[in-house]
């Protein structure tokens, strides 16, 4: 109990965000609750997923929605757990986004588990520890305890317990998240997921995810460069810069996960990684995750050096886009080469003729993915008109 | 040759049993299963679970079951294993008569008909009100035309159908039509010319098979199917079939045959096998008739000149002759079950059994086997002495009969023009019967019963089938679906399944014989009867009308008075326990063990035993028949080259699938699930599908003399080029038949309705077809 | 009683069952010899009567798929292969559930307790074999079962029990006097994936 916050302190109208772009996301938002009616009117039946294609976009996105949550989380902790100077300025924006985009995603994975409710009952009754998918869920749970308090901490403007609170978010979040890319990199059955890469990858493109994200929430925040205080732009170029060193990173980390898939026509990871050079998923890579999701926010912010935080933004949106596609074609690919031979009579749901299956999101996992993706942005909105996110 | 030639005697009418059987049933929608018995049919108050042994109905092979019964309600069908002709198994469609009581699709209550034929108008009707439709009826067409055959009576095989035929012998009719002429019969009648009978293959222990012409691995036949699939080691499977189908992949080698030669190869083997005098000398001096004029007849007869028939290699030919001759007695050239093939087809299976007979492989281990029955006591009905009764419509000479000979065959002295040569006067000719109704030649017949049989769909020319039921004035159909047949009558009598009823038992004809029957293993669902019910329910009330007898005896009122108490008091179990009364212990058996044998052995040799006769006319295996020169036919098989295909055209065969029994089971939904598509597809060949410029998946047009048909194209290398082929069981008239109403095509609506007039069976494998894309 | 409630019922069953067996020491396995499999498709139908698995096109747990060379027309071999869960020793699908849902009884079948079921699906990503799908009867995660509830009548399993040609042969692979035992004695033998580390009880006779 050290200070009294009082109510005008975490309280501010921020003008900046007008009415229209609150109804807007909300209204898109609607289509989500049209999804969510959807299903519990008509069951799983209406999701594109599949015998051979179990896990859809809605998996995508929840990962998506994390990863985001993890590299707000992780990048904002430079400022208030490791002190890194000026970066305390994104604390409260980050965390708060980082604590609707898990929400968000839970609400997304709830949607694709038969059973959520039935999930809180015996994830606690009945662990098994040998499950990633254990790990992660319960791992998330406590993180996202950590982030509110965190956050808690930061609007009291208590560094010490935000310290410690960011400490152990720091610490939940990067072994949430790791055991995420485990849930993935421990399944022995495909080889385009297995192995130690898909946890340390996880962890790399969160940070790229959180870097563009907060660019852009401090546009939502100001409008503009101009209304920006100089600490905030100067935080900005840092994170930019961090932004397009870890682009390079990972477009390293690609190509070499591309050449190892290649090279020697390893059996299934290579007819997966050819979904996404040249089959079912191309588009998806070549324009999204590649040209969207790296090369153009790369060279936006080598050519600027990472100066012009206006370029910054485009670059930043390119990517979360980018980023977006990046998970879908990761978890789909990874289905893509079927367990079974697809030959006559073998029932492989979704065969094509080229021995792969095949995946197209349902109107109604779109309509959700939409809706989540608004409502998160509908509930920044609000954050950031009503509550005091400066941190001044 | 007429029943009832001799007006004066009574005639026993022996139900005809020959162990020629087809059958059973059943339907269910996609959705669900739950609806059914809830809604409309009784709930059972039982509870607990049982076991209750019966046997299935699906098809001709009758495997004993054990049903499991849990709180009233069947939940599995379990493979009997004390019923060694199965070889403890129950296939697809046996496992999914768990289902048959509770599909939707089923008939649930007499219908009569309200709107104009086949436009599915019906009420639902007490049974009182059903029979009264049916004896009004019935009546009125017997004294309209005078004629008690005015009514005719179609059936399949069955436990059930002898109290139709009974019905049959009530009416008084003598235009019986069965299933055999569509099946079996010159199968029946070329082996039986030679042997006496149509024995069966000792599968289990020959050593060399060749199968041409029956698809074990998909048309089962038990124990025969499993026997072969077991695949024991010594054992060559050299199998002859236009089409890659699954018994192609039990096969050794797997020749695809020109269809219609088979005869040639069979010649040439027999050539090869006398020329390299391979055969059983003393076997042949001991046991055939006729072998130097065999000897003779073959001598052209050389694997070059088959192989130019039929495309196998000579070389191939002289080697399954060799290996043929190498093995036997344990080698069988299969005698097949349907034989509705081409004109040629009881010359055929006569070489067939020829070839079998000169290198001993009969009656001997591994070789062709005579059946044997258990012989059952059974309840004799009697024809009744009636005045106005007429002889078959199909029977003795009639002028037309060459009309039902396809063009090329026309000219062959061994066929006959102006008769069925061989009419079995139970079974008919279905072809020229249908004729013989449309011509109203020699007298009309406008009244028809129809028992577990759907000739609209499995009579070749279905418009030619519809025609026949449009110029009746009176039809009357008993099933347990809607068949299409039933689709087009005015009353429907819905029977009970066989798991909801008693069967009487029945003794299965083969190589070690064996005796089913069937109990109740769940009570009826819905207000439904067996034929028996129906058949004694329909006499009593024929009882009471007095303008029915005038024609007939008082003696047989009261036989009829008689028949009606015996059968209606008594349950069925004690007209078993009555059946089995020379057998002690028989009925516990059969109670308890699901099924009574005598013995699992076989008895090799019964007819090579000194002083054996077999029923031929010489009593020796006819290699040259001697009774077929005296009714005009040649003595041996002469081979009739098949006709060509015109140009543009192709050669449409029909064939089976292990998921439906004939046009039956299609409306199930599990079994169309297993098949493994929602329709069938013309299979045609990757050049014939090129030169008509068709790709996979496509939809074609199949046209014939007779109709057109649409249907999906399959692609595949599983057909000759000058042969297409799809299922047959689809695109249903029958709106009632969900899920095959009008989805795919029907091979009896392009089918032309050709017959030989030997047997009298129809030809299935004379029709050509152009194909153009839809 | 409907459908679903007799299914949910089976389920629950042989969740006792298995605890009742929780000292067998059998191991349960198949050997099949696919050379005589016709594709015939009793073992599938006698599955979904046998476990209540309701109609539709990808609900199964066992299925037939064909195997044909194409050399010159007409030199073509077609043959079929059938299987199921492989039941393996080393299960994947146990070690990813969240719950515990599946589980390995006893005499070594794997499982999936209904009422734990989340329906996450990871056990469904993790089967090399494709051999889980989503049951609509019981709101969970089906797949094979080796009919455990044939254990208590020592009865074999439907789809063993109706095939024609039998294909498949069910017993316990500890037992030297077993039938399976004495197969896998007399011939070779192979596993599906054994890359994969799953230690299959499926043999498959060469
Ligand atoms: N195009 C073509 N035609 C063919 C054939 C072919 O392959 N293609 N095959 C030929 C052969 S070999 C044969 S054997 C015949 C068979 O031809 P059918 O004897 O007509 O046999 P199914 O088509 O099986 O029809 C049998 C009918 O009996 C009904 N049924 C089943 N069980 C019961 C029961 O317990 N009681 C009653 N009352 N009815 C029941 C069914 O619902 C069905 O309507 O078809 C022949 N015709
Ligand atoms: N699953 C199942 N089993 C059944 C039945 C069923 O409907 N379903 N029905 C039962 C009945 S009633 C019968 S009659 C039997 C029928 O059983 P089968 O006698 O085996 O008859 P089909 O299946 O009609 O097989 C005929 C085969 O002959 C081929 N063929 C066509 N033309 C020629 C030719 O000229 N030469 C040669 N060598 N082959 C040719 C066809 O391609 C087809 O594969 O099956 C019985 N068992
Ligand atoms: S072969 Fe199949 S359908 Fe025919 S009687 Fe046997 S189990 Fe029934
Ligand atoms: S029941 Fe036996 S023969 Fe038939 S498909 Fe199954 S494994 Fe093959
Ligand atoms: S879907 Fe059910 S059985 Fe499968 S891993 Fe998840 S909880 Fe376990
Ligand atoms: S086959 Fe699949 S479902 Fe069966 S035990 Fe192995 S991993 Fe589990
Ligand atoms: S063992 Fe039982 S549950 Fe498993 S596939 Fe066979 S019938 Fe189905
Ligand atoms: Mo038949």
């Amino acid at each position: 109990m050290t200070t009294n916050v009082s109510t005008m302190n975490v309280f501010a109208k921020n003008d900046k965000i007008s009415n229209i772009w609150l109804i807007l996301t909300l209204l898109i938002s609607l289509l989500g609750v049209y999804g969510l009616f959807n299903v519990l009117i008509n069951g799983h039946d209406v999701y594109g997923v599949t015998r051979t294609v179990p896990w859809g976009i809605l998996i995508s996105t929840y990962v998506f929605f994390v990863v985001s949550s993890t590299g707000l989380c992780l990048v904002s902790s430079m400022g208030h757990v490791f002190g890194i100077e000026n970066f305390e300025v994104i604390g409260k924006r980050s965390i708060i986004l980082a604590i609707f985009t898990l929400l968000c995603g839970f609400g997304v994975i709830a949607l694709e588990l038969g059973h959520p409710f039935r999930m809180m009952i015996y994830n606690v009754i009945s662990p098994n520890f040998k499950s990633a998918i254990w790990w992660m869920g319960t791992l998330y749970g406590i993180y996202l305890v950590f982030i509110i308090v965190e956050f808690y901490f930061l609007m009291k403007h208590n560094h010490k317990g935000a310290f410690y609170a960011g400490l152990g978010g720091f610490l939940a979040g990067i072994s949430a998240h790791s055991n995420l890319g485990a849930v993935f990199g421990l399944l022995e059955a495909r080889p385009f997921w297995h192995g130690p890469y898909l946890p340390i990858y996880f962890i790399l493109s969160a940070l790229i995810s959180g870097s563009a994200l907060i660019i852009i929430i401090f546009f939502v925040a100001y409008r503009s460069p101009s209304n920006m205080p100089e600490k905030v732009v100067k935080v900005l170029k840092s994170i930019t810069k961090i932004f397009g060193f870890l682009i390079g990173v990972l477009i390293f980390f690609d190509i070499w996960k591309v050449i190892t898939s290649i090279y020697g026509a390893p059996p299934e990871k290579f007819e997966a990684v050819q979904t996404l050079l040249s089959g079912q998923l191309g588009v998806n890579f070549w324009l999204f995750e590649v040209a969207l999701g790296m090369l153009i926010p790369f060279f936006i912010i080598i050519f600027t050096k990472g100066r012009n935080i206006k370029a910054s933004l485009v670059a930043a949106i390119s990517a979360v886009i980018g980023i977006f596609y990046m998970r879908y074609d990761l978890v789909i690919a990874g289905q893509l080469v079927p367990m079974r031979e697809p030959a006559p009579g073998a029932h492989v749901q979704g065969a094509l003729p080229n021995g792969l299956v095949s995946y197209t999101p349902s109107f109604t996992e779109v309509s959700i993915v939409i809706g989540a993706i608004a409502f998160c942005a509908f509930l920044y909105l609000m954050a950031e008109k009503y509550l005091n996110l400066n941190e001044e | 040759m007429s029943l009832l030639k001799t007006k004066l005697n009574r005639r026993k009418f022996l139900a005809y049993s020959g162990g020629t059987l087809a059958a059973g049933a059943m339907a269910s929608k996609f959705s669900t299963i739950k609806a059914v018995a809830s809604e409309h049919g009784k709930q059972s108050k039982e509870s607990g679970s049982k076991t209750v042994p019966s046997a299935c109905a699906i098809c001709v092979n009758k495997c004993s079951l054990f049903a499991d019964v849990k709180d009233g309600v069947i939940h599995k069908l379990n493979p009997n294993h004390n019923f060694f002709k199965s070889r403890s198994m129950l296939c697809a469609r046996g496992n999914v008569g768990a289902k048959v009581p509770y599909s939707p699709d089923r008939l649930k209550k007499p219908l009569i008909r309200t709107g104009k034929r086949g436009e599915g108008k019906w009420k639902e009707v007490s049974w009182d009100e059903a029979y009264d439709y049916i004896i009004e009826n019935v009546i009125k067409l017997i004294n309209k035309y005078d004629n008690r055959s005015s009514i005719a009576f179609a059936s399949t095989e069955g436990l059930q159908e002898e109290f139709f035929r009974h019905l049959t012998s009530v009416v008084g009719s003598t235009n019986s039509v069965r299933h055999p002429t569509l099946c079996l019969a010159s199968n029946i009648q070329g082996y039986s010319s030679v042997y006496g009978t149509l024995p069966d293959a000792d599968i289990a222990n020959a050593k060399f098979v060749v199968m041409a012409g029956s698809n074990r691995a998909e048309a089962f036949i038990t124990p025969d199917t499993i026997d072969l699939a077991k695949k024991h080691k010594e054992q060559t499977f050299v199998y002859l079939d236009p089409r890659a189908t699954k018994s192609a992949a039990l096969a050794d080698k797997w020749f695809p045959i020109k269809p219609g030669t088979d005869m040639a190869v069979v010649l040439a083997m027999i050539n090869v096998i006398i020329s390299e005098e391979l055969y059983d000398k003393e076997f042949v001096n001991k046991y055939t008739h006729g072998f130097d004029q065999l000897k003779e007849h073959v001598k052209e007869n050389t694997p070059e000149w088959a192989e130019k028939e039929s495309e196998i290699p000579a070389d191939e030919i002289r080697w399954m002759a060799r290996k043929f001759a190498e093995n036997a007695p344990a080698s069988v050239w299969y005698p097949g079950r349907r034989s509705s093939f081409t004109a040629n087809d009881v010359y055929y299976r006569r070489a067939c059994a020829i070839l079998n007979a000169i290198v001993g492989a009969w009656d001997r281990k591994g070789g062709l086997i005579p059946k044997s029955g258990i012989s059952l006591k059974s309840h004799e009905f009697i024809f009744p002495l009636y005045d106005r009764v007429k002889n078959r419509i199909d029977g003795g000479k009639v002028n037309f009969a060459a009309d039902i000979l396809p063009e090329y065959i026309k000219s062959n002295k061994g066929m006959p023009k102006d008769e069925v040569a061989y009419l079995s006067e139970a079974d008919g000719s279905w072809v020229l019967f249908r004729d013989a109704i449309l011509k109203q030649k020699p007298y009309p017949v406008k009244g028809m019963f129809v028992y577990k049989q759907n000739p609209v769909e499995s009579v070749p020319n279905r418009s030619k089938t519809l025609e026949m039921l449009k110029s009746m004035e009176f039809i009357c159909t008993i099933d347990i679906q809607m068949s299409d047949t039933a689709w087009y009558s005015d009353v429907v009598l819905p029977e009970s399944t066989y798991l909801e009823r008693w069967d009487p038992a029945h003794s299965l004809g083969g190589v070690a014989p064996v005796v089913i029957f069937r109990k109740p293993v769940i009570d009826p669902l819905f207000d439904t009867k067996s034929m028996k019910d129906i058949t004694v329910d329909l006499t009593e009330r024929f009882l009471k009308k007095e303008e029915f007898w005038v024609d007939a005896w008082e003696e047989d009122k009261a036989y009829m008075r008689d028949y009606v108490k015996t059968f209606k008091g008594v349950p069925m179990s004690h007209i078993i326990e009555h059946q089995l009364s020379d057998y002690p212990g028989a009925y516990k058996m059969l109670m308890e063990k699901g099924c009574f044998y005598k013995t699992d052995k076989i008895p090799y040799g019964k007819t090579l035993k000194e002083g054996a006769r077999l029923k031929t006319k010489t009593g020796k295996i006819e290699l040259a028949s001697v009774r077929y020169p005296e009714a005009g036919l040649h003595a041996l098989p002469v081979y009739q080259k098949p006709s060509e295909a015109p140009q543009g055209k192709y050669r449409f065969v029909v064939g089976r699938h292990a998921q439906f029994t004939q046009a039956n089971t299609q409306n199930v939904p599990y079994l169309l699930e297993a098949y493994g598509h929602y329709t069938n597809m013309l299979w045609i060949h990757p050049k014939s599908a090129l030169k008509q410029g068709l790709n996979d998946g496509d939809y074609a047009i199949v046209k014939s003399s007779v109709g057109e048909q649409k249907v999906k194209v399959h692609v595949t290398e599983y057909t000759r080029p000058d042969t297409v082929f799809y299922l047959h069981g689809f695109g249903r008239l029958s709106k009632w038949l969900t899920n095959v109403y009008k989805v795919g095509a029907s091979d009896a609506e392009i089918l032309e309705d050709y017959a030989e007039t030997i047997s009298g069976n129809a030809l299935l494998h004379e029709t050509f077809v152009e194909i153009k894309k839809a | 009683m409907s459908e679903n409630s007799r299914a949910l019922k089976l389920a629950e069953a042989n969740q006792k069952l298995a605890h009742k067996r929780r000292n067998a020491k059998e191991k349960w396995g198949i050997v099949l010899d696919t050379s005589k499999c016709i594709d015939c498709k009793a073992c599938t139908v006698a599955c979904k009567m046998e476990n209540y698995v309701p109609v539709g096109f990808y609900n199964y747990r066992i299925w037939v798929a064909e195997d044909t060379h194409y050399a010159n027309y007409p030199t073509i071999s077609r043959s079929f292969q059938p299987s199921q869960c492989q039941q393996c020793e080393n299960p994947p699908c146990v070690h990813v559930c969240p719950t515990h849902a599946s589980y390995k009884t006893a005499d070594g079948v794997v499982m999936v307790d209904a009422d734990k079921c989340i329906l996450c699906k990871y056990c469904m990503t993790a089967c090399p074999y494709d051999a889980r799908y989503e049951s609509h009867t019981t709101e969970a995660i089906d797949k094979c079962t080796f009919c455990y509830q044939r254990r208590e009548e020592g009865r074999d399993p439907a789809c063993v029990e109706t095939c024609p040609p039998k294909v498949r042969v069910f017993g316990d692979l500890n037992d030297p006097n077993s039938e399976v035992y004495k197969l896998l004695a007399e011939n070779e033998y192979t596993v599906l994936k054994p890359g994969k580390g799953t230690k299959p009880k499926l043999k498959y006779i060469k």
